[in-house]
């Protein structure tokens, strides 16, 4: 099948499948997530259809498709306004459960990440490790066939809607501290894990703190040997940074500002779209995004190839997300005093009441304040500068 | 240049900063924010009681006879504090442009009100036409009866909830839609019939509503200004209003700069704080330049706006451009360098970025400044 045909074929799918509600959650997603129920809702359907995890190998329920295909569907979801999937489990536990898990842990917790039934939030970031991840000190300590684990998580996302946590635990205070982590698997119904949810700026909640007392967890759920999580999680990060496509969210944040521009008023009654000033800015936003787009192609050309991207992965994170607040930014000044309004019920799928101001500007405000978190998760953008100038430039 | 404060203006500045620091703890601010009364009346009378609210308006208004500087320091301890009650609204924009020209019978009745935090005020002149633009300006106001018949809606009417009085701008006249030409000022009243409004907040803590004008009949004195120049009239209380706007922004980004500065110095990672990485160490030093270039301008502005000076309305244009760039330079770097927990409502921090966020687009974006600049 030519790439064009593949295009054809997701875009008859989608067409179909996704339905009103569903496409108005991914329409009004304000940062990487979605409406939980929404996403749920679209990602059963992608389950029934089998497309639910193309980057999967088939071997485990993957698609089987080409890179090119698989980013072509990425780019017919975004520009459908499909919702964005949990990226947990799907892109992070899963490829790390294949390379890394025990038959039984695959056996068991891959098919039920590709259903849905398993919604898994990652337990990584303390409250005294952020960027050094290496100093956590939530501890699990071996009693009989359990582990018990004590202390705290932090900006876990989604964690409210979770049923299970993947965790980096303290298994051993010996040698430098990225010798004595392990990756474990819990159950968040586990007795002594609570929840507590943290408002965001925005004022909805996508963060939590979770917190471990005496949490008993069995020994069979470690993955990888025990103080060997340092490893399993740095190849899961890998698939966090690498693995995510800036430019799909790019065109989508584009072809967004052009609407508005389009729409909108600016000085002197010209539409912004003939002010000098905005083309003049948005065309060096423009270009940056281009290259980076070039870039995100040769780094898919070098996996093709067998190769490994290596630090241009810290290259796309750092740019991806800066271009992207830049965006932002743009989209802000376009919109103007209508970007003030603070209408959060307006931002549910299914809301059918009055929206004030102009459509275009209703999720504005809130997609420029949540996108400034982008250049601080997954590494910031500083700890990813750092990389880049130790790997890249030896020094 | 060299500004020096006379010994009334460094009071004013001491006691503004002593009163909002003792009592206008970021808690209660919040506690206000999260209210269903979008302002505090205990603060606002406290205001009035200090004399802030009548700082800028004339003695024989009731006033201290203040000007621009006094704006700049009363907004700048306003923007450091977080303060969401509506001196800008209610002060700075209706209870000076009632004194610059409402009717005497008028300005008998409401301006004392005003500034003894009585009454409160809300301007309404942006529609949803266009927002960037104040001239841009569809409402009508017909004559009717000796007096004037007003139609339309007005979108983004910070403080309306609040409001008492509302000051509606309405075309009596001008060829297009946009011409500076005939376009006039009404005060009205809440009660006024015809009016209707649609309550809501904004991302900054403020109140805010869309207000619609069906057939609501004024009597001439209800005009503010003369008929048709509202342009032109109020461009000197407009000006006020951006330094107001300006000097808050200089406020956010002090705190926003201690804040952030204290926050690198407690808080480890790697074994060390944070503020010995030498790339957070620049960026905090970038942060500091921008606050004191901005503050420049901003006294600059200030004081020319005072004295007249030719040169007065280039260094304002060039002040909403700056704070437009610089606001959001501190913001973002604020919020970066404290990282995760500098996204979260819990801080502080967040809150001086939304309040930049949005004076950044009030009154126009940086960007038309930009242009305007450019042109003068
Ligand atoms: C929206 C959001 C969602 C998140 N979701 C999750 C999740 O699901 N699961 C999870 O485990 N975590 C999650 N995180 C946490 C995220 O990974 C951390 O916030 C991140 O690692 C930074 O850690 P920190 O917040 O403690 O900041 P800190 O590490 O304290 O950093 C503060 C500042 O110091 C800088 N800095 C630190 N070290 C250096 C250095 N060596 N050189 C130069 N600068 C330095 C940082 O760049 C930053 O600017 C999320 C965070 C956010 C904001």
């Amino acid at each position: 099948m030519s790439d064009e045909e593949f295009r054809g074929e997701v875009r008859a799918f989608l067409e179909q499948a996704l339905t009103k509600e569903i496409r108005r959650a991914g329409e009004l997603m304000t940062s990487v997530f979605a409406d939980f129920d929404a996403t749920m809702a679209w990602h059963k359907i992608l389950h029934a259809r089998g497309w639910i995890a193309p980057d999967w190998p088939e071997a485990y329920g993957g698609t089987g498709w080409s890179l090119n295909q698989r980013y072509i569907f990425q780019e017919e979801c975004k520009l459908a306004n499909a919702p964005a999937l949990l990226p947990m489990g799907l892109q992070m536990l899963g490829p790390m459960l294949i390379h890394y898990g025990t038959e039984e842990q695959k056996n068991y917790y891959l098919p039920r990440i590709l259903s849905g039934e398993d919604v898994w939030c990652q337990g990584y970031s303390e409250p005294g490790a952020g960027s050094d991840l290496a100093s956590l000190t939530t501890s699990a300590v071996r009693d009989g066939d359990d582990y018990v684990i004590n202390g705290s998580k932090i900006w876990t996302s989604y964690a409210q809607h979770s049923n299970r946590i993947f965790c980096l635990v303290r298994t051993s205070k010996e040698g430098p501290p990225q010798a004595g982590i392990s990756f474990i698997l819990v159950d968040m119904d586990a007795r002594g894990l609570t929840v507590d949810p943290i408002v965001g700026l925005d004022g909805t909640v996508e963060q939590c703190q979770v917190f471990f007392e005496d949490v008993r967890v069995p020994a069979a759920n470690l993955v990888g040997a025990e103080n060997q999580g340092w490893e399993v999680a740095k190849y899961l990060l890998e698939f966090e940074r690498g693995g995510h496509n800036f430019t799909i969210d790019h065109k989508k944040q584009m072809a967004k500002i052009m609407r508005q521009a389009n729409s909108q008023y600016g000085p002197d009654h010209n539409l912004w779209i003939n002010n000098p000033v905005f083309r003049a800015k948005f065309a060096d936003v423009a270009v940056d995004a281009l290259a980076l787009e070039f870039t995100e192609l040769r780094i898919k050309g070098d996996l093709q190839a067998g190769g490994n991207p290596g630090a241009l992965s810290s290259l796309t994170k750092v740019m991806g997300t800066e271009i992207g607040q830049r965006f932002n930014e743009l989209s802000l000044e376009v919109m103007g005093d209508h970007a003030l309004v603070k209408q959060l019920d307006a931002l549910t799928p299914g809301y059918d009441g009055e929206v004030i101001g102009p459509l275009c500007g209703l999720t504005t405000m809130a997609e420029y304040i949540n996108n400034r978190a982008a250049t601080i998760y997954g590494g910031s953008a500083e700890i990813q500068r750092d990389i880049i100038a130790k790997r890249v430039l030896g020094l | 240049m060299f500004i020096e404060y006379s010994e009334e203006q460094t009071m004013l500045r001491d006691s503004a900063e002593k009163y909002l620091r003792d009592n206008y703890t970021f808690e209660r601010r919040q506690a206000v924010v999260n209210s269903e009364q979008g302002f505090s009346k205990e603060a606002w009378q406290t205001f009035a009681d200090l004399g802030w609210l009548a700082m800028t308006f004339r003695e024989e208004s009731g006033g201290f006879g203040g000007g621009a500087l006094e704006t700049l320091l009363l907004c700048e301890q306003f923007g450091k504090y977080l303060v969401v009650e509506p001196y800008l609204e209610s002060i700075v924009l209706v209870g000076g442009l009632i004194e610059a020209g409402a009717h005497p019978s008028v300005r008998e009745e409401y301006l004392g009100r005003l500034l003894s935090g009585e009454l409160q005020g809300a301007p309404a002149y942006l529609e949803s036409a266009n927002v960037a633009d104040p001239l841009r300006v569809e409402t009508t106001a017909q004559p009717f009866g000796g007096g004037f018949l007003i139609n339309g809606s007005k979108t983004v009417v910070v403080n309306g909830p609040e409001a008492d009085l509302f000051l509606v701008s309405a075309r009596t006249g001008g060829t297009t839609a946009n011409s500076r030409q005939g376009i006039s000022l009404f005060l009205l009243e809440r009660e006024t019939p015809g009016l209707s409004w649609k309550n809501y907040k904004t991302y900054d803590g403020r109140s805010a509503c869309e207000l619609q004008l069906h057939n609501v009949k004024v009597d001439a004195e209800s005009v503010v200004g003369r008929i048709g120049d509202a342009y032109k009239f109020s461009a000197p209380i407009m000006s006020r209003a951006i330094v107001a706007v300006c000097a808050e922004a200089v406020g956010a980004m002090d705190a926003l700069l201690s804040a952030t500065v204290e926050y690198s110095k407690q808080r480890k990672q790697f074994g060390q704080p944070i503020s010995r990485f030498q790339v957070l160490r620049h960026r905090m030093a970038d942060m500091y330049m921008e606050v004191e270039l901005t503050r420049s301008l901003l006294l600059a502005t200030a004081w020319k706006l005072d004295s007249g000076a030719p040169d007065a309305q280039q260094c304002l244009i060039a002040l909403k451009a700056k704070v437009g760039k610089a606001g959001r330079f501190v913001a973002h770097n604020a919020i970066q360098l404290h990282g995760g927990i500098g996204t979260t409502d819990e801080l502080s921090v967040g809150h001086y970025f939304k309040r930049l966020a949005a004076i950044g687009v009030m009154f126009g974006s940086r960007d038309s400044y930009l242009a305007r600049y450019f042109q003068s």
